[in-house]
Parts: C-alpha cells; structure tokens; sequence
C-alpha cells in the first residue's frame, strides 16, 4: 500500500495489465477492503437495488447480477472483468452498502464440524 | 420486485463459501475435474498475477523484480446445504504464480494435487507451495485410461512426498470419481485437524 506514495515505472505497479482495466476503478489497483476473498459470497442490498439507476456501467452490472448470490469470481467470470477489478468493485459496492457480503469464517482446516458437513454434503451427491 | 430478491442482509443471508484447490501442472485435468462434479459449467476468470522476475532471486528478498502475468483461473460449485456452498478453484500449477496461491490457499478445507505419472515433475511445485503452506493435500492421480502405468507407492517415492500425504487414484471425467477424490480431501484435513486438537 505504501508502494502507492512511490512513483514508479509504467506497468509495474501490482495489477496493471496491459489492458489497463483499472480505469474502470477510477485508477486504484487494490480494493478499500484487499483482503477481499474471491470466494466471498455477493448479494445486492435494498439499497443497491434502489440505487441501481444511478450507478456507472460496471456497478450497475454487478448489482444486477448479484439479485441472486454470486461469488466474487463469478462476478469477474460473468462480467469478462480480471478478478484483481472485481475485487476492487465489490469492496466499493460493499462499503457503500450497496452489495452485502458473506465471507468465509476464518480457519477451516481447524473446523471440525464444518469438514464434517462439507463430508456429508458430498456424500450426498450420487 | 418482490422484497425477497433484495432482501437486507439480516433476513438472507448469502452461504458461507468454503473452497478446495485443484492444483497440478498443464493439462493434467483440472478443467475436467472441476467440470465433473460442479453445478454450474466452469466458468473462467483471468487473474492479473505479480510474480518474482526469476528462480535466481529466490533467495528471500522481498523486493525481487516483479512483473505482472495474466493467468487463467478455472471454477466451479457444489451446494452442500443451504447455508454452505464448495468452490473448486483450478489453478495453474507454475511456481511463478505462487502469489495467486497466497490468496487461494488462505481459508481452503485443503487441495487436490493431480498428477499425470508421465510428466511428475509437473507438481512439485504445487506439493512443495501446499508442505510449505501447511495446507493439507492429497495427491490423486489422474488415470486417464483406466490403468496405472507405475505403482503407486513409485509415484509417492518419485514426488518424494511423505507416508502421511494419501496417494489416489481417479478419473478426472467421472463425477463419482471426482467425489470421492474431493472426500479423500476432507477426510485428509478431517484427520490433521483431529490430531492437532
């Protein structure tokens, strides 16, 4: 993050490809939120789905598609975004309360009872 | 229109996600793997990658040349119930992408390394990322058809991965094949996480 203060050689700031999708998130390569999993489940809020008009092209496609839960990487899959923007633009929607998010809990390799359930769920499947 | 699309958070709430990695060298079958067993047709995402310039660098330094590479990653779903959704993410197996692996890696229930017996060597980078890591993974290996050219415990000695790592053997293009490769998964981190409590 400190990096952003440093001027440096086009390009070689973290994130910029040569497409250059960050001018889709008004030139910042990481989200407000960088840990932002890309797991992490996606649902438009009352407010983002009110809001809906008002937001640019990029915002406004995900809040439409995230009516029903996606993932962050489905967002970038469904929207032909890099998955470095997509995190941008759901931590955006996100900390103005137009999206809600779901993230993962923490340390699954310790969660005894959610391996379990991930176990059953999986046996079901025939 | 109806409230239930755009519910507030405190009356739906979204799943928890929880994810495995499908790791392995080029062409061994991820894709294939994911696309089995998932509920939704893989989808693709590309992921802008920061790597370290060379393998000559690699000696800890934290500020190595770095350049940035544009990789594909490869997806997939299963519901578990319905407050619990499994993502597979495939991911490419080169150790120039380990930062992509970071963000995979951190909060996965484990991995699957899949290995075509003959180009081995294509995993070594994905074993040593997941010993390294501390993410508990098992090595299946991708029998495409329907034999075993070596012994098993030949591919364990080859990829010199320890007695404790379980060794498998799947078919990538077999859902029930899938499952019960991605079982050996969990029963794998089941089992280390039993001992470490």
């Amino acid at each position: 993050m400190s990096d952003d203060q440093v001027p440096q050689p086009r390009g070689a700031e973290q994130g910029i490809s040569p497409l250059r999708p960050y001018l889709l998130t008004a030139g910042r390569a990481q989200p407000v939120d960088g840990t932002l999993e890309i797991e992490a489940q996606v649902l438009t809020s009352r407010l983002g789905a009110a809001s809906h008009a008002r937001l640019t092209f990029e915002r406004r496609e995900i809040v439409s598609l995230c009516r029903e839960t996606k993932s962050v990487a489905e967002v970038a899959a469904m929207l032909g975004l890099h998955i470095g923007v997509a995190r941008v633009l759901v931590a955006d929607l996100a900390a103005l309360g137009y999206v809600v998010l779901r993230r993962p809990a923490g340390a699954f390799t310790q969660d005894l009872g959610m391996i379990e359930r991930v176990i059953r769920g999986l046996e079901a499947i025939r | 229109m109806d409230s239930k699309q755009f519910a507030e958070p405190a009356s739906v709430k979204p799943p928890t996600p929880v994810k495995i990695v499908i790791a392995g060298g080029f062409g061994v079958g991820k894709t294939t793997t994911v696309g089995a067993i998932s509920e939704i047709k893989p989808l693709t995402t590309e992921a802008a990658m920061t790597s370290t310039g060379a393998a000559v660098d690699g000696t800890g330094g934290n500020v190595p040349s770095k350049t940035t590479t544009t990789v594909a990653l490869d997806f997939g779903c299963i519901t578990i119930d319905e407050e619990v959704k499994l993502y597979l993410f495939g991911t490419p197996g080169q150790d120039r992408f380990g930062f992509m692996w970071h963000d995979l890696v951190l909060g996965a229930l484990g991995a699957l390394v899949i290995v075509d017996t003959r180009r081995l060597d294509d995993c070594y980078p994905a074993v040593d990322y997941f010993e390294k890591a501390g993410l508990p993974f098992v090595v299946g290996v991708n029998v495409f058809d329907g034999s075993l050219k070596h012994d098993l415990e030949d591919v364990r000695w080859a990829l010199a991965v320890s007695e404790d790592v379980p060794l498998i053997t799947f078919d990538a293009r077999q859902r029930l094949s899938v499952r019960d490769a991605l079982l050996a998964v969990l029963h794998n981190t089941f089992r280390r996480a039993s001992a470490a409590s």
